[in-house]
């Protein structure tokens, strides 16, 4: 009779709440409420992250081992291998946002460049078509449509899974393409897309180039580099800013008398970053080193003491006790052992251990790897240290000071410009921020509450500092200098990456601020919910196999454009690659979870792990282990992710 | 509290085939008032449900809103009316934020033909409007998801509320709750009513229709067992009419003797 106590406690806790009902429910706050998370957090429930972070990590890897692929071709060539299959990727983390697949993205794609061939083309007995472009590229959208109609209704018709509907439909696809090619062609291919009268125009719709150049910035502000410099400088200060927005508590007034230190480190830090690049970087520029270090943490720390509320004065005391201790010490030793190896192991020698691998390999692979875990361990526990912040300050600065004699031994023992100059930067950068960010924890009261007008200034900061790094990107892989034209080549770039950018950028806008992107996660998540609401969930769903056969529809136009021929089985089997990448970029199998801007990561992962693998000098057979390793870290890391989001208390 | 008849039900009764879902049942909601519509499993709360919210038609009997005859043929068309109905397990998504939530199928738009949500608004709008229910939202952005089973149920009543909703159909909203998150969804049952909404309050526990309940009208197989005000029954009495009166005696003089031999089961 458990129940009927529970009944009796629970009616007089209503009774009495029925009394008070007018007045606020006060006990609804404190244990409800979620804590206050700052920008770092924020950002690490996003479902991009791990795909973000797994892209700078395969990037760094190949970087390291292949000399071309950090290079603008390099770049350029796992770019070109992204866009198709970005693009796909984009619209089909949509619908699977949306809850459905559809595993005729593939083959569709290989159906609508072959269309648009076979109604140009004038196949002689048969009674070829003709069709100048400008009718067939519209049939040809038509068509697309027309098939991603069908899939949508067939679903939402008859109830069964999109897996076994599209399934069909890829078959059709499959056996139409096949079918039709032999009928017209004899072959299993269709050529000839540059006979049509109207070629010249559409041809630089959908295969246009650009030339990288050293036009327009060669005496322009001071050249492409300084230009560059200058986007830089401006994101990496409109970063720092939004982070201290997001995470410090603000002064009720400003401390004027702060603008002095923060002018003063500003102008070192200035003038320290323009003395290093005067010089060639390779030698250690020890003074303008430290001169732009100590003004980075000079202008920070005067631009939080102008604004923002120095913490408590009590710090703590050194606890070094327990477990954080013991993660120290653990740390240390791995990155002890990283180096002892990395020094052990002679850098010459080429001799091969076993099958795959080289003592150079060995090397980089227990080097790089053991100090990674040693610092991340360290980090671990400096956040474990969390009730004494002297403690945690001191762990952090540790482990600055330990990522920076790491960055002195790689120095030291590397023979690569690319590891001595550049690599070393980044470390020593990364050390520097690490401790700046110790510093500035221990002195300054973090933020526990939302603060509106903070929030919002450090989101547009963090927009701006975002915009001015990809136009400093940007401006670097689209144009050269006359020095690098001369060393590297010329670069061409296809306008195929122009369209996946544009369709990434469009895509997110769409789910993330319109009302069709609510209905396509309300349609994933739970579409009862939703069409009890009135979310239209039919609409909606054949709208978004539409727009993934439209963008089959464009990927075929880009593949027809390219060769002029197409093939009777381009893109068939591509499906599960497109998926992949959703799923790879955070987007949940389950659906109503997930982000477009993901799925485009995740393109830009695979792609670059099907280039860099041969530009390794390794075999190209392998970079298919290489996807489903991939594919299993990304879905283990959205497990994970998921459980944090739906995490109910 | 305004007496104003918001929905009347008379003599409805629904047949499948030859199966008597409903027969004859008449109850009525007032603006301000709760109406508690209790009944065990299979006594026939789900189809009376369904008949008020359009999802199916009485076979006879009539409906009356605010005095008017109607007959629902679609849940759109009961909306139409002002009559929200809440599922107990479709209310909301879980992996979106409140205020989507809060807007979904009805986002407020700026922008034009672009149909771009206006963020903002919806979230200070969804914010003020759970706040005049008593829920408290830090961040309308965190997903409905992380809040607790009472809250979730509450979203979806006070959205209900918000587009116009002028009865209430709460279909078993704390079936599946704890103790305390039963009374966290009492807590906005009492609310909505002191709001001037009419409310009907679908449960099989008559410990907690019983504090908020107005009106209380008890099914068992499919007929009603009597349609009463509060001041007309007692909570004993509502209890014995729920499990059936003397079967609850023969129910309660077995349990006793389980007990004495079974040394005391909780």
């Amino acid at each position: 009779m458990a129940d009927v106590t529970n009944g009796e406690e629970l009616a007089e806790t209503a009774n009495e709440e029925e009394a008070a009902a007018p007045a606020a429910p006060a006990d609804s706050a404190g244990d409800e409420r979620l804590a206050y998370r700052g920008p770092i957090q924020r950002l690490l429930t996003r479902p991009e992250i791990g795909a973000l972070i797994g892209t700078g990590a395969i990037w760094m890897v190949f970087w390291a081992v292949s000399d071309v692929f950090g290079t603008t071709p390099g770049t350029n060539s796992f770019l070109d291998v992204s866009t198709s299959l970005g693009i796909m990727a984009v619209a089909v983390a949509l619908l699977m946002i949306g809850g459905e697949f559809d595993l005729s993205s593939g083959a569709m794609t290989g159906a609508t460049g072959m269309l648009v061939v076979l109604l140009v083309k004038d196949t002689g007995e048969l009674g070829g078509l003709g069709l100048p472009l400008f009718v067939a590229i519209p049939v040809t959208f038509l068509f697309a449509m027309g098939i991603g109609w069908v899939n949508g209704t067939l679903v939402e018709k008859t109830g069964l899974p999109s897996f076994i509907v599209t399934l069909g439909t890829f078959f059709t696809l499959r056996g139409a393409k096949l079918g039709f090619s032999k009928l017209f062609t004899d072959k299993v291919i269709v050529e000839g897309l540059d006979d049509a009268p109207d070629y010249e125009f559409w041809s630089n719709i959908f295969g246009g180039v650009w030339v990288r150049n050293n036009h327009l910035w060669e005496n322009f502000l001071g050249g492409r580099d300084m230009v560059f410099a200058i986007l830089a400088v401006l994101g990496a200060a409109a970063l720092i800013l939004a982070v201290l927005e997001q995470s410090l508590t603000r002064n009720a007034e400003l401390k004027k008398a702060s603008f002095a230190t923060a002018g003063v480190g500003t102008v070192a830090a200035l003038l320290g970053l323009i003395m290093l690049t005067q010089t060639d970087g390779t030698g250690a520029n020890w003074i303008w080193s430290l001169v732009m270090g100590a003004g980075l943490l000079l202008g920070i720390m005067g631009y939080a003491r102008l604004r923002f509320e120095i913490s408590l004065p009590d710090r703590g005391s050194l606890t070094l006790g327990g477990p954080v201790g013991i993660r120290v010490l653990i740390g240390l030793g791995l990155v002890a052992a990283g180096v002892i190896f990395g020094t052990w192991l002679s850098s010459d020698s080429e001799y091969v251990i076993g099958i795959l691998l080289t003592t150079q390999g060995l090397r980089a692979i227990l080097f790089s790897g053991l100090v990674i875990l040693g610092v991340i361990m360290m980090l671990i526990a400096a956040r474990k240290a969390d009730e004494s912040p002297l403690t945690r300050f001191l762990i952090t600065v540790l482990t600055a000071g330990v990522i920076a004699a790491v960055g002195f031994i790689i120095q030291s023992e590397a023979d690569s410009r690319k590891f001595r100059a550049e690599f070393f930067a980044w470390i020593m950068l990364a050390a520097l921020v690490l401790l700046i960010a110790a510093v500035i924890r221990l002195l300054f009261e973090q933020r526990r509450r939302t603060d509106p007008a903070a929030d919002k200034l450090g989101r547009i900061l963090a927009a701006v500092s975002m915009v001015l790094f990809a136009a400093a990107i940007a401006l670097k892989l689209l144009w050269s200098t006359a020095a690098e034209n001369e060393g590297a080549g010329i670069t061409t770039y296809r306008v195929s990456i122009l369209y996946f950018f544009l369709f990434a950028i469009f895509a997110t806008w769409l789910l993330m601020r319109t009302k069709f992107g609510s209905w396509t996660f309300a349609v994933g998540g739970n579409k009862n919910a939703a069409r009890q609401v009135g979310v239209p969930a039919a609409r909606t769903k054949t709208q978004l196999f539409m727009m993934v056969s439209g963008a089959a529809w464009l990927v075929g136009m880009l593949i027809a454009f390219r060769l002029n021929s197409v093939q009777a089985n381009v893109g068939d089997g591509n499906e599960f690659l497109y998926i992949i990448a959703a799923v790879v970029g955070g987007n949940l199998l389950t659906g109503g979870y997930g982000s477009a801007a993901g799925a485009a990561i995740g393109a830009l992962i695979m792609a670059m792990s099907f280039q860099g693998i041969p530009f390794a000098g390794w075999n190209s057979d392998w970079r298919w282990l290489f996807v489903g390793v991939i594919l299993l870290l990304a879905v283990m890391v959205n497990n994970y992710v998921r459980g944090k989001a739906e995490a109910s208390k | 509290m305004s007496n104003e008849t918001l929905l009347e039900i008379r003599d409805i009764s629904k047949f499948y085939g030859n199966i008597i879902a409903l027969r004859d049942i008449t109850t009525s909601v007032q603006a301000g008032a709760v109406t508690c519509v209790l009944g065990d499993n299979g006594a026939g709360k789900s189809t009376f449900i369904k008949i008020l919210a359009g999802a199916h038609q009485q076979s006879e009997g009539r409906l009356f809103v605010e005095g008017e005859e109607v007959m629902f043929n679609s849940p759109r068309e009961a909306l139409a009316r002002g009559i929200a109905t809440v599922y107990q397990d479709l209310a909301v998504v879980p992996l979106m934020s409140v205020w989507r939530n809060f807007f979904l199928g009805s986002e407020p738009t700026k922008l034009g033909f672009l149909n771009v949500v206006d963020r903002e608004k919806a979230s200070s709008i969804a914010k003020g409007e759970l706040a005049k229910m008593g829920i408290d939202i830090r961040d309308t952005e965190q997903p409905v998801g992380t809040l607790s089973g009472g809250e979730r149920q509450s979203v979806a009543i006070a959205r209900a509320a918000y587009f116009g909703a002028k009865v209430l159909i709460l279909d078993e909203p704390t079936s599946a709750l704890g103790v305390k998150q039963s009374g966290v969804v009492l807590r906005y049952i009492v609310e909505a009513r002191n709001r001037g909404l009419g409310v009907i309050f679908i449960t099989h526990n008559p410990h907690h229709a019983w504090p908020v309940g107005d009106r209380f009208m008890i099914l068992n197989r499919g007929q009603s067992l009597g349609d009463f005000a509060k001041e007309e029954l007692t909570k004993d009495e509502l209890t014995q009419l729920m499990a059936g009166g003397t079967e609850l005696a023969d129910l309660q003089h077995e349990l006793a003797q389980a007990t004495a031999g079974g040394g005391g089961a909780s």
